[in-house]
């Protein structure tokens, strides 16, 4: 039925079908500039010519390499850095600040620094998808660990638990939900910091593709680039959920 | 406490109820004054006001926490865990996570996790309060079978000057805080076994009943006074 909110995706899809089909109809009949805005059936063509020469998979790999690489450092260190401040003093008040200017500030704007220091190689893209989704996850655990619920510690003490059960049985499930939590804001993060590195200098990558894109004028294949980080993001987060809802199935 | 089963504590806000509690079983310090106890630590549990379930371990999981922290080998925890359930009417329950349970059941499985640990003593800070009216009655009820059956003794604290009196051996009225003190105590001459609902008809229910009200109102009064 027409109002009916459980066909809902398909008013919308069907809404995305005029939407190209105008567009396209539009580009054939010259009233759209392809240079600026190219009809869909430009942009799939591009889209199949990346994959059909196949010269698009060192890029796609590159990219992965460097968004997967920043993510697991990232969520690694932030994890780390996370539970030490948290746990002294010292640390967090040595931390705190610095992860709060890191916070503050838009952090792509290290990208240039990270060339300067790494090169123009995958080590500054990963450094850039590090930094992000590392003060993200450091904000997570540290803030997640201090505001743990007084309740489930006063319980496991009162049944008999000591400090080895605390961090089992209340500290590490904690964790583990509010970094699960905000795994696919990391997911997020860890590509712009790869594609925005590639985008700053690099040899290789979807980033690097957009910069070459922009540099010689196609719109096609920028669009058809846009696509295809929107899908390999969209993939991921997919994995992300599934991860997030089968550990957190408790929720 | 002396001989007495089961003892409640009551009195206005801020008179200390809680703390008294939680100093009993060693979460906080009391600021002067000892707290003297024969049990050993184990032998204490407490329920408190929220069920404090972790809410990524089962049922299950929940209550042999207790028991495998003192030693106990898992498999045979969650025997007496699957046995406690079975025993509060959580028959089929023991594989959910605390959020797909009712606010009844929960309480029940809190209940299940503090009397697996076979404790001679229960501190329990308004544990009730959380629960719906219907709800409450029956948590109540089995709760008073359980420990009149076990024999264990019960240090309840409560505003609800009712569940005291049904509940308890005797009632303790704790005064007007800060420096709050047990100013008055009423033994309560309802035989037992007791049927929580019912004993409110017992004829000696009323009286007291009175007497509490009346002496906590003053109490209230004069923190009212001061003010």
């Amino acid at each position: 039925m027409i109002g009916d909110p459980r066909y809902a995706w398909a008013r919308q899809l069907a809404a995305l079908a005029v939407l190209l089909a105008v567009w396209e109809a539009a580009g054939r009949a010259d009233l759209l500039n392809p240079m600026y805005a190219p009809s869909p059936s430009r942009v799939a063509a591009a889209l199949v010519e990346l994959f059909s020469d196949g010269r698009i998979w060192p890029h796609l790999e590159a990219t992965f390499a460097a968004a997967l690489g920043g993510l697991a450092l990232g969520i690694a260190v932030g994890i780390v850095l996370g539970v030490v401040a948290a746990g002294v003093r010292f640390v967090a008040e040595l931390l705190e600040p610095v992860m709060t200017v890191l916070n503050a500030i838009p952090r792509v704007i290290l990208a240039p620094l990270f060339v300067i220091w790494l090169g123009i190689g995958l080590a500054s893209k990963i450094a850039l998808a590090f930094i992000l989704v590392a003060v993200l996850i450091f904000f997570t655990v540290f803030t997640g660990i201090r505001q743990v619920d007084r309740r489930l510690i006063e319980r496991v003490v009162t049944l008999g638990g000591g400090r080895w059960a605390l961090v089992r049985h209340v500290y590490l499930p904690s964790v583990a939900a509010w970094v699960l939590g905000n795994l696919k804001i990391a997911v997020g993060f860890a590509f712009t910091g790869a594609c925005v590195g590639e985008f700053v200098a690099a040899t290789h990558g979807l980033g690097y593709l957009l910069s070459f894109a922009q540099s010689t004028y196609n719109a096609a294949l920028m669009f058809a680039l846009i696509l295809l980080i929107l899908a390999v993001v969209l993939l991921i987060f997919g994995v992300a959920g599934r991860l997030e809802k089968y550990l957190l199935r408790w929720n | 406490m002396g001989d007495a089963r089961f003892v409640s504590l009551v009195g206005p806000s801020g008179s200390g109820k809680s703390s008294l509690l939680r100093a009993v079983i060693g979460l906080q310090q009391p600021l002067s004054g000892t707290i003297e106890i024969e049990l050993a630590r184990s032998q204490v549990g407490i329920l408190f006001q929220d069920d404090a379930l972790l809410p990524w371990k089962t049922a299950r999981d929940n209550v042999a926490l207790g028991l495998t922290f003192n030693g106990m080998e898992r498999s045979r925890a969650f025997a007496e865990a699957d046995a406690w359930l079975a025993r509060l009417d959580l028959v089929g329950f023991g594989d959910r996570h605390p959020r797909r349970l009712s606010g009844g059941q929960r309480k029940r499985v809190a209940l299940a996790q503090v009397l697996a640990m076979k404790p001679r003593l229960i501190l329990m800070d308004e544990p009730f309060a959380s629960l719906d009216a219907i709800m409450r009655a029956r948590v109540v009820k089995d709760v008073v079978a359980l420990v009149e059956r076990e024999g264990i003794s019960v240090l309840l604290v409560t505003h609800d000057l009712e569940e005291a009196i049904s509940l308890s051996d005797e009632v303790y009225l704790l005064s007007q805080g800060p420096r709050a003190h047990i100013t008055q105590h009423y033994p309560v001459p309802i035989p037992r076994p007791r049927d929580p609902v019912h004993s409110r008809t017992h004829p000696a229910f009323a009286p007291l009943y009175e007497r509490l009200w009346a002496d906590l109102s003053r109490e209230v009064d004069q923190r009212v006074e001061a003010a």
